[in-house]
């Protein structure tokens, strides 16, 4: 029996691991992966138990999703993604709730509405694993698109769990859901009265065993989902109570999040590549269903995103790119159809639709952004020259300059600088591309554009022609170059992370490349043969740091929102 | 919906070890005899509410197979060769005095002819987990007893790998039976072994010089590289925990690890408190527990006793001072808890009964006990004891020199910064040890071949072990992520001289608060720099001229040394698989989120 099993998960994880491997060498999401994995290993893994197992999957992925959930983030978050994510659930859920309906309609499912449910559900989240890979250098960048992009993909991911919450009764009536929210809400509670009491009495009691930390957490994990079964609401819900309860701060919480994130990715393999297996071969229904499934999550859910976000003021290019990475089935989607699959409340080919959709949709996802440059400048661009000329000129504000200098970028850096402009009252114009600094620049700024430093408009309204300095902020490739094609005899600094990159900037004709790295290592050699040869004293270093941090604040450095 | 922890029998397991565990913990027991008391209490022994069915087994079978791959990825020839010769002879000669110890008191005890062949194979002396636990907590791993010890219990598992293989073979007969199975063991295992060799020479290294970068890629593959081995042992009829094993040294020998140690180390935690709750679970009864309960007690104390002595004179003979010898017996004076384990197969195969099991296990929890307090003290028993040991003293006895880094270097993070500071760091300290959790960076290193480096997350405790964190006179991280600084902090040495980085300024605040000596924060300094040279532009044009060509010079000179090394480096990789490092900042650890 056991060894069986073995075998059974032998046949997962090899297959899963060969396909990673190809998952790697193109540089996609290793999701989609594994699910295809379950696709060709099939019908070997289809115990009841490995279907228990890829349970404890949905649980440790949802465990390890509410474990990091910086509920400090969620004011950020709902100021970026509230009206595109709204927007999405107004237009687009029907839409695909309706084409869902004429499916189940069309094919004859036993519950038509829940199905569409299933199929719209699908449809309007979207990925924040995969997206997590595709947007890793933007957000780590601090790019405006990469930030809009994975705040919706949390927005999404909380919408998932309410829905489920939801989901989870057999039959729905008002009663029942009003039963169901009520019980969340109490597990939700009870995980906060674990996380303010419960949890630190276990680091207490564990002493410094990491080990049984690990364990005890995954203990909290099993009584939370107990209890979520017990009063019938789906284990998501006791899954993300739990990791509510889990602290992630504190000196235990790295050994704690290592080993909750390796148990989770053992799970989550096994959950994927059963997911995958539990799809059997494709009839013309189920393709039928997919295509228009992922249609609908390829074209149009960008496109609304697109609307939404330029409505809300970005400008085309960000907007476009933030929903173009929007544009994949979410792993809770995937959640809620295998939940559905075990309460058999969803028809097969419904399921084995969204199963063959999200793992379409996840890889080409990443094929479209290869092409979204192109198609960028192609489609969009052209759509929306007119409209961003006139926003950029609502937006802004420049007056008759000449022999001014232009700061790219309104982060600490431009800031810093703009206060020495300020200073030797020379003039200047901030280019700034994120709209929600925009208040801001109205107020400190006596001239500023706001607009993608990546359009010529925006340089034209910047009167660039006319400057004599042009000093870029943005470590960004693209902005860089834009800089120093521009038609203008003024000189450039620049900024960027490495020597290489640098030198070649300046072989490009930058005036002067500054690298943060180059100027913390001079710093850091100097201090440290400071220290060494008794010139200093680490009090006094400490203490003139906090006399400048001191000096920042005055500045207000701290107040605002701190971007690079 | 079907219910998957109200009624699984393993959900129960784990939150009853919990509970167990955390009170064993306030009296400073391991947690290992925390899961097999569980099992006891859950198992017919007291309330039977739990059977080691279904899912429970298989836990407990990736359990044992996560912990021997866990023992394998350990096995660095390279640890252990400085005194490898010395620790064979001290195995083998233990292995063999011990087992005739064990059976002469089975036989005196009176147990039945099959039953002392078990008995005396099982109750090898040394349980890796508790020992390597302990004395990793009493940061007395890398001490000489403490490496002797380690490469004692790793030729013992080998020999244990074999025993277990044995084991659980169907038939046993006769002698010829037996020496014809042990062949096809061998057979199979060394057909295994080269083939894992062989792979970890020529397959592994570049495999996963591709993946580590991508930390899920790196353990979904690194698992499956397990079970395919688990998968071919099934099929070759061996015990598929074989597998595991050569699985792991074919690991162990990369560089990635150490690495890879954390990322499985949580994994087999999880699981292998489901397979010893099994062990408990196992034991029919108490009647069984406790069948052969003085026995247990005499056979307890004469074989700690006798085992101690064995051991103190074989590293003795090796020619290790007193103390060392002293010390390293005394670690290894516990039954392993392999005992349990070719006792729980032994019982599957029909060998004993489950009263024998009792028996083991009775032993195994009595000398893990007590062993605890014995290594957890062993420093003050040697005081009181020394003069009555120094008449072992002969002056030819040294210790082999064994290397550690020790008021050393480290930088955490490869990049320009700390690249810049890396020669001056030599010049001062002696010893530079970089953490780096980038292949690309790793392979400059290397290829450079002046510094040492450990390639791992610095969130991972055996990653910050193996540079020796707590040692380290000169700490530079050059990671931004306030967790790990603060991490970083609480570990080293009260006197070190701690360099960190922070992007925010609340974050330096809280670092300094917690000790840092400097803070570095790159993107204020870029902007008091380019605002400074903002300024120069708009007053003094030829000063600002000068500065930028100075600058300029400076990075290009940066540039070209890099360019140089990449040269340098390229002569010997293949270029085409660096390509697609993802850019994934340069801090020691990746973010998670």
């Amino acid at each position: 029996m056991a060894e069986e099993l073995v075998i059974a998960l032998a046949v997962v994880f090899v297959t899963a691991g060969v396909l990673s491997l190809l998952a790697n060498q193109f540089g996609l999401s290793p999701i989609p992966f594994y699910i295809i994995a379950g696709l060709i290993a099939g019908r070997f893994v289809t115990e009841a138990e490995i279907v228990v197992l890829a349970q404890w999957g949905i649980a440790f992925l949802v465990f390890a999703f509410a474990i990091r959930i910086d509920f400090g983030d969620v004011e950020t978050v709902l100021r970026d993604a509230e009206v595109a994510a709204v927007t999405q659930l107004v237009v687009v859920a029907p839409i695909a709730f309706g084409v869902g309906y004429l499916f189940g309609d069309l094919f004859g499912f036993a519950d038509p509405v829940r199905n569409a449910v299933y199929f719209g559900a699908a449809v309007v989240l979207s990925s924040s694993l995969v997206g997590g890979v595709l947007l890793g250098t933007e957000i780590r960048q601090n790019l405006v698109h990469g930030r809009l992009a994975s705040s919706i993909h949390f927005f999404d991911d909380l919408v998932a769990i309410a829905l489920l919450l939801v989901l989870s009764t057999e039959v729905v009536t008002a009663d029942a859901i009003a039963a169901q929210i009520g019980y969340g809400v109490v597990l939700v509670v009870a995980g906060l009265g674990v996380y303010r009491h419960g949890f630190p009495l276990l680091v207490r009691l564990a002493d410094g065993d990491s080990e049984l930390v690990l364990v005890g957490s995954i203990s909290i994990l099993i009584a939370f989902l107990a209890a979520a079964e017990y009063v019938g609401l789906s284990i998501v819900v006791g899954a993300f109570a739990a990791g509510v309860a889990i602290r992630s701060d504190g000196t235990q919480a790295l050994e704690v999040q290592n080993g909750i994130s390796s148990i989770t990715d053992f799970f989550t393999a096994i959950f994927f590549v059963t997911v995958g297996a539990l799809v059997a071969f494709p009839s013309l229904e189920v393709l039928a269903i997919a295509g228009a499934l992922s249609a609908l999550v390829l074209f149009v859910n960008p496109l609304v995103h697109l609307l939404s976000f330029v409505y809300e003021g970005y400008d085309a290019r960000t907007a476009f790119l933030a929903g173009s990475s929007l544009n994949q089935v979410s792993e809770f989607a995937l959640i809620i159809a295998i939940q559905a699959l075990l309460m058999g409340t969803i028809a097969d080919p419904m399921f084995d639709a969204i199963i063959l959709a999200a793992a379409v949709t996840m890889v080409l996802t990443f094929l479209a952004r290869r092409t979204e440059d192109v198609v960028y400048e192609t489609v969009v661009a052209r759509l929306f020259r007119g409209q961003h000329t006139r926003k950029v000129d609502e937006r802004s504000s420049v007056d008759e300059l000449s022999e001014h200098v232009v700061v790219v970028g309104y982060g600490r850096i431009g800031r810093r600088i703009v206060e020495t402009l300020e200073e030797h009252d020379t003039p200047y114009v901030v280019v700034e591309n994120d709209p929600v600094l925009w208040t801001e620049l109205d107020a400190e700024c006596r001239n500023y554009v706001l607009g993608d430093a990546l359009a010529a408009y925006t340089w034209e309204k910047a009167r660039v022609g006319d400057a004599r300095l042009v000093c870029s902020t943005v470590d960004h490739r693209p902005v860089s170059e834009m800089v120093l094609d521009l038609e203008t005899d003024a000189d450039v600094m620049l900024r960027s992370s490495s020597a290489e990159d640098a030198s070649e900037l300046l072989d490009a004709g930058a005036t002067h490349v500054a690298v943060p790295d180059v100027l913390a290592g001079e710093q850091l050699i100097a201090t440290v043969e400071d220290l060494a040869a008794g010139e200093t004293e680490p009090a006094e270093l400490e203490r003139a740091q906090r006399d400048y941090f001191r000096t920042l604040e005055r500045y207000g450095f701290t107040t605002r929102d701190e971007r690079v | 919906m079907s219910e998957i922890a109200l009624a699984a029998d393993f959900a129960i397991i784990v939150v009853v070890a919990t509970v167990i565990g955390l009170i064993a913990r306030q009296t400073g027991q391991p947690t290992i005899i925390a899961y097999i008391l569980t099992g006891i209490l859950l198992g017919p022994v007291a309330f039977d509410i739990v059977t080691d069915e279904g899912l429970v087994e298989l836990m407990a079978d990736l359990g044992f197979a996560f912990l021997l791959f866990l023992l394998g990825l350990k096995m660095r020839f390279d640890d252990i060769r400085e005194i490898l010769p010395a620790v064979t002879n001290v195995a083998f000669g233990q292995t063999v005095l011990q087992t005739a110890l064990a059976f002469l008191v089975a036989w005196a005890l009176g147990f039945g002819t099959v039953e002392i062949l078990v008995i005396a194979l099982a109750t090898v002396f040394g349980a890796t987990p508790i020992i390597v636990k302990i004395l990793t907590d009493k940061d007395e791993i890398t001490s000489l007893p403490g490496k002797i010890d380690v490469g004692v219990l790793i030729v013992q598992d080998i020999y244990l790998v074999i025993v277990l293989a044995l084991f659980a073979t169907d038939e046993l007969g006769g002698a010829a039976d037996i020496a014809s199975t042990l062949g096809v063991i061998l057979l199979m295992m060394s057909f295994i072994g080269i083939f894992s060799l062989l792979s970890s020479r020529y397959v592994l290294p570049g495999l996963f010089r591709r993946i580590a970068d991508n930390k899920d890629v790196f353990l979904i593959v690194a698992i499956a590289w397990a079970f395919l081995f688990v998968a071919i042992a099934e099929g070759a009829d061996l015990d598929p925990k074989v597998g595991a094993f050569l699985a792991g040294i074919s690991i162990a020998q990369l560089p990635y690890s150490k690495e890879l140690e954390d990322r499985i180390t949580p994994i087999t935690d999880f699981f292998i408190l489901v397979f010893f709750a099994t062990i408990g679970l196992q034991i029919d009864g108490l009647s069984s527990l406790l069948a052969y309960w003085w026995q247990a007690i005499v056979a307890s104390i004469i074989l700690m006793v006798g085992n101690f002595w064995i051991m103190f004179y074989l590293i003795d003979r090796e020619g290790f001072d007193v103390e060392t010898s002293f010390l390293g017996s005394l670690n290894m004076v516990q039954v392993s808890e392999f005992s349990l384990i070719v006792g729980a197969l032994a019982i599957d195969q029909g060998y004993i009964g489950p009263d024998v099991l009792g028996y083991l296990s009775l032993m195994a929890l009595l000398t893990m006990s007590v062993s605890t307090y014995l290594i957890a003290y062993n420093h003050a028993i040697y005081e009181r004891l020394e003069p009555w040991f120094s008449r072992f003293d002969s002056a030819e006895e040294t210790d082999a020199d064994i290397s550690t880094y020790d008021d050393h270097a480290i930088a955490i993070g490869y990049d320009e910064i700390t690249e810049q500071a890396l020669s001056l760091l030599e010049d001062r300290y002696g010893e530079v040890v970089v953490i780096d959790r980038q292949t690309d960076h790793i392979e400059k290193l290397e290829a450079e071949d002046r510094y040492e480096f450990v390639f791992g997350d610095f969130r991972h405790t055996e990653v910050r072990k193996e540079a020796n964190l707590k040692g380290a006179a000169f700490v530079l991280s050059s990671s931004v992520e306030r967790e790990v600084n603060e991490a970083l902090l609480a570990e080293v040495a009260d006197d070190a001289t701690v360099f960190v980085e922070a992007e925010r300024i609340g974050d330096a605040r809280a670092l300094y608060d917690r000790g840092a000596t400097y803070v570095i924060m790159t993107s204020h300094l870029a902007a008091e720099k380019l605002s400074e040279y903002v300024e120069l532009y708009v007053t003094d044009r030829n000063a600002f001229d000068d500065a930028v060509a100075r600058d300029v010079e400076r990075v290009r000179g940066r540039h070209r040394r890099s360019a140089d090394r990449l040269e340098a480096r390229s002569t010997r990789i293949d270029p085409a698989s660096t390509a697609d490092s993802d850019a994934d900042g340069t801090s020691g650890g990746e973010s998670d989120g």
